[in-house]
């Protein structure tokens, strides 16, 4: 989510934030600033963060300024991303940078806050080497978290008396976005002190759990999508988690769950292959699934060879078997796809792949399945592919 | 005995005029597992291959005293409830399916189970089975077979991947538990095996691990802290990974130099694990510390 969006809900949490307006022409930066007032700071709003290391975070003393700056910023590129958009914003006199946010710590396996008295930097980077300035505290998730909890936890980041109440209203309200919006990570960095000591969040960060998208239909969930490449976005689209790897990788590699696929990946390797994607079948498997899975792998630039490494668990090996036969009778294809395949419905399954010739693992194992594959693109290519 | 499933154990499904839930009835009823009922609400009173359906798991409950386990098969809205349901009516042992339940529910679920002492793996798990004598699940019986290895992963293909290469190796197991491939699991990899430590079928356990997170390392640590008495073997999925590369597993990312498959095959090592570079390793692994039990080969391999 970008930065204006977060902080928009921030602030309908009572989480105070600068004064600001967002532009999408230069004319509208320059009336924002014209509205605020005062020095502004514009700053793109993209999904990637390092935004201040990219060059798309500026400072303007004057209207006319910031007109001239949001003719620069946008349209520029940004890791792939296009600036269509800015967040104009009041400058704030800054006297004390800190850091707070709320993430899942996998191995407590609950959510946990954590706070750092400084802030503004790579918070990694900090408890990496000082692990002794960050404060930590897990979140129960059964039981609703209390102002005095919120209290106690600031007070540790060195607050204390009036300054102390509105911190604590801050973490309360970033406690209740966390578990109100499914987010997997919240984050306020740099929360501010201003030299009129109040205490502002400078920056949002809002990571919303994908699996809870039902739940929040009005986030901008479709703008994901954006920055992929087209075969990711076709991919996403069909609901298949997919990854293109190596730009030299010539093995597509289509695997029944992740682990699998990680796994089929490592055995490419072992044999000499490059592995030039990944697609993940998961649950749920139509016909027309995966035949788009097998068409989506097919397409990928560079492709000389397929492997798929299938289970019928709460997937049906028949099914899936007419899907990728479906594709050999609507394409042309003409490299080798070993499909190694097993689970319920599999004596089918085989059957079908069989009546058309696709070599095809039973009872063998992920390597035997790599050793033919690359042995069928070598054959094929006759000495072209250079083999590492 | 195995661990968690047994002949004895007497199933629930939630969920099981679905799509999925019907089909995994069938499935599970041929694999002889004990299905005494059946959940959904608004569909009690019908039947579902023979198995009695209900609105309400009290209900099922009242009706069958002995049921001992739930298998969750309702879609992610649902998942939540039904856990609930599940645990608060005090059934030991709820297995849940569904994959993409949002991660704010499962942390609910967890710590309810946690409350109750219930057992609770997943979600998007293919569950548990004990070879030749129970599953609740979704996992293809037949490639696993019964025998004394102890299977623990995130991944459900790689469960099935390396259980029936065993079995295809003449070596068979104990109890295979998928535990989810999640950031938050019910049961987790430690408890998992905790529970094989004590069982008495069980000679050795394959911890199935993959890139990302600190499964392992807490798994190590365990295996340290506790003088494990079983031995350890692991193979780790995707050494040869890209940096930096999502591969869909939410947590299957390495930062940093973090969750690399090296640090975690380093660190099990020191633990006294066995680890295997390769899938094949690890069958020969096993095979030539003599743990095959060649009479468990399924006939149908000719």
């Amino acid at each position: 989510m970008y930065e204006i969006e977060g902080k928009a809900i921030f602030k309908s949490y009572g989480i105070p934030i600068p004064r600001g307006e967002k532009a999408t022409t230069p004319e509208e930066a320059k009336e924002a600033a014209e509205k605020i007032g005062s020095e502004v700071v514009l700053k793109a709003q993209i999904s990637s963060g390092g935004r201040g290391k990219a060059g798309v975070v500026k400072f303007a003393k004057t209207p006319d300024e910031a007109k001239a700056l949001a003719e620069q910023l946008l349209g520029k590129e940004v890791k792939g991303e296009t600036v269509k958009l800015l967040l104009v914003e009041e400058k704030i006199n800054i006297a004390k940078e800190l850091y707070l946010g709320i993430t899942l710590d996998p191995e407590l396996q609950k959510p946990v806050i954590i706070g750092c008295a400084e802030g503004g930097m790579d918070i990694e980077e900090v408890a990496e080497k000082h692990p002794e300035k960050i404060v930590k505290q897990p979140l129960e998730v059964l039981k609703p978290f209390k102002i005095h909890q919120a209290n106690d936890f600031m007070r540790q980041l060195g607050f204390h008396g009036k300054q102390l109440v509105q911190a604590g209203k801050i973490l309360y309200g970033l406690v209740r976005v966390y578990f109100d919006y499914d987010a997997t990570t919240v984050e306020i960095n740099p929360l501010v002190i201003t030299g009129d000591n109040e205490i502002i969040a400078a920056d949002s960060k809002l990571v919303v759990d994908d699996s809870s998208s039902y739940r929040h239909p009005d986030l901008p969930w479709e703008r994901l999508n954006e920055n992929l490449k087209p075969l990711e976005k076709e991919a996403k689209e069909a609901g298949f988690p997919f990854v293109l790897l190596e730009n030299n990788g010539y093995i597509g590699i289509i695997g029944g769950g992740a682990g699998v696929g990680l796994a089929t990946m490592d055995t490419i390797y072992h044999h000499g292959g490059i592995p030039a994607n990944f697609l993940d079948t998961g649950g749920g498997v139509t016909r027309e699934r995966m035949a788009k899975a097998l068409e989506v792998v097919l397409k990928t630039p560079g492709v000389k060879g397929v492997i798929a490494n299938l289970f019928g668990g709460i997937n049906n090996c028949a099914i899936m078997a007419q899907g990728i036969v479906d594709v050999l009778e609507k394409h042309k294809v003409d490299i080798p796809i070993v499909v190694k395949m097993r689970g319920h419905h599999q004596e089918e399954g085989w059957k079908l792949l069989e009546k058309y010739n696709v070599p095809l693992i039973k009872y063998g194992s992920t390597d035997e399945a790599a050793e033919l594959l690359m042995k069928l693109v070598r054959e094929r290519s006759a000495g072209n592919v250079s083999v590492g | 005995m195995s661990v968690l499933v047994d002949e004895n154990t007497k199933v629930v499904i939630q969920g099981i005029t679905g799509k999925h839930g019907s089909h995994h009835t069938k499935l599970m009823l041929e694999y002889n597992a004990k299905v005494l009922a059946g959940v959904t609400p608004g569909k009690g009173g019908s039947e579902v291959y023979g198995v009695p359906v209900y609105d309400t798991v009290k209900e099922a409950l009242e009706q069958h005293p002995d049921i001992n386990a739930s298998l969750i098969m309702v879609p992610p809205p649902g998942v939540l409830s039904a856990a609930e349901e599940a645990i608060e009516n005090g059934i030991p042992l709820v297995v849940i399916v569904t994959e993409h339940v949002p991660v704010h529910d499962t942390l609910k679920i967890k710590w309810l189970a946690k409350e109750y002492g219930t057992i609770v793996i997943g979600p998007n798990t293919i569950g548990i089975i004990s070879p030749g004598k129970s599953k609740v699940g979704i996992m293809p019986g037949y490639i696993y077979s019964q025998g004394n290895i102890g299977v623990i992963s995130r991944s459900g293909t790689m469960t099935h991947e390396i259980s029936s290469n065993l079995t295809y190796n003449g070596i068979g197991q104990s109890t295979c538990i998928g535990i989810g491939g999640d950031p938050v699991n019910g049961l987790t990899a430690v408890e998992a095996l905790e529970l094989f430590k004590d069982d008495d079928e069980t000679k050795a356990i394959v911890l199935i691990g993959e890139i990302g997170g600190s499964n392992e390392e807490l798994v190590a640590e365990y295996i340290e802290k506790t003088n494990y008495p079983k031995q350890v073997y692991a193979f780790i999925g995707g050494q040869l990974a890209p940096q930096g590369k999502r591969m869909g597993h939410a947590g299957a990312i390495v930062q940093k130099g973090k969750g690399t498959a090296a640090s975690k095959m380093e660190r099990l090592k020191k633990a006294g694990v066995k680890v295997a570079k390769t899938m094949d390793e690890l069958v020969n692994m096993i095979k030539t510390d003599g743990y095959g039990n060649v009479e468990t080969i399924q006939k149908h391999i000719s």
